[in-house]
């Protein structure tokens, strides 16, 4: 993965797969503790305790058809974040759903940029009509913060019958999301 | 700002032309999002198919992501599904020829045989 937000796309695409309704996704840049921090919950069906610790494991993965026994989406996460003098965990409670945080440091040169993040968030949005998505981007320096909260349901509720796929809503979502990251200054991490 | 006064006009709007047109979605697409596809540009298709329907202003598809389905070779892979018609699955895809994917087959019917990798359900 080239950057961090293709990372978030990865990890939500495993949320979907164990059924979430819901998706919280936070990211929190913090300058005076020089840190980004990546949290995504979902109210997926969780992992038991014995999975949980497979799921780090590069030679997991949770599909039964597969031929091609590998998962590598979270280990390479996971690797990504330590090598930057950062920390990754995953919690997770069976029929409740997961948790993942990923620190990494913000001025360690190792550490992968943000990248597109709207991109990300725009397909995981429009690709998955029926999950709703909170997006909360909060950026910390100097005592100030600046956060950009952005929620699919109420945006689902104003459109009624009207799917997200619609030209318009499209150019709505993408605005509305460009003016968060820009306003939070995540355009450029 | 956008807020939520720009939807309920872009629902008013939708809704004239469901009136005149009807609500069905004539085709889907689903672009494969699995750890292998994002790693080689499933994100940038998505966006190409998402700014081709804003653009040519397509309000009968739909597009959704989907988990690897075992082709990581051939990745990014598209599903294009159309009722009434064997499932068409395009491989190695980017950006310019979602664009040409869309004008042939979404909008005129043809599917990009060069693109294909198999068919049927």
């Amino acid at each position: 993965m080239q950057d961090i937000s293709l990372h978030l796309l990865d990890i939500i695409e495993n949320s979907v797969r164990a059924g979430a309704k819901c998706i919280r996704l936070r990211i929190i840049n913090d300058a005076q503790q020089n840190v980004i921090r990546f949290i995504i919950e979902d109210d997926g069906c969780g992992m038991d305790v014995d999975t949980l610790a497979m799921a780090q494991d590069p030679f997991y993965t949770s599909k039964v058809e597969r031929v091609k026994k590998v998962g590598l989406g979270i280990p390479l996460f996971k690797q990504n974040a330590e090598l930057c003098n950062g920390s990754f965990s995953l919690t997770s409670e069976p029929g409740l759903g997961t948790v993942l945080t990923a620190d990494f440091e913000l001025d360690n040169i190792d550490r992968l940029p943000l990248g597109n993040l709207k991109d990300t968030l725009l397909g995981a949005i429009i690709g998955h009509q029926d999950i709703d998505f909170h997006v909360n981007l909060i950026k910390r320096d100097k005592g100030k913060e600046q956060s950009f909260h952005f929620d699919t349901q109420a945006i689902k509720e104003e459109l009624g019958d009207i799917p997200l796929t619609y030209p318009d809503v499209i150019e709505y979502i993408e605005q509305s999301l460009i003016e968060g990251i820009q306003n939070t200054n995540m355009e450029d991490v | 700002m956008k807020t939520l006064a720009d939807l309920k006009k872009i629902r008013e709007k939708a809704q004239e032309e469901m009136k005149l047109r009807g609500s069905n979605v004539r085709i889907k697409i689903v672009v494969g999002m699995g750890t292998s596809g994002i790693a080689m540009g499933a994100r940038e298709v998505m966006k190409a198919f998402l700014e081709e329907i804003s653009q040519r202003n397509l309000t009968d598809v739909l597009v959704t992501q989907t988990g690897e389905k075992g082709l990581s070779s051939l990745e990014p892979v598209v599903d294009v599904i159309e009722e009434g018609k064997d499932k068409v699955t395009y491989g190695n895809m980017t950006p310019e020829k979602v664009r040409k994917v869309v004008v042939e087959h979404i909008v005129n019917g043809r599917a990009v045989s060069d693109y294909i990798v198999s068919t049927g359900s």
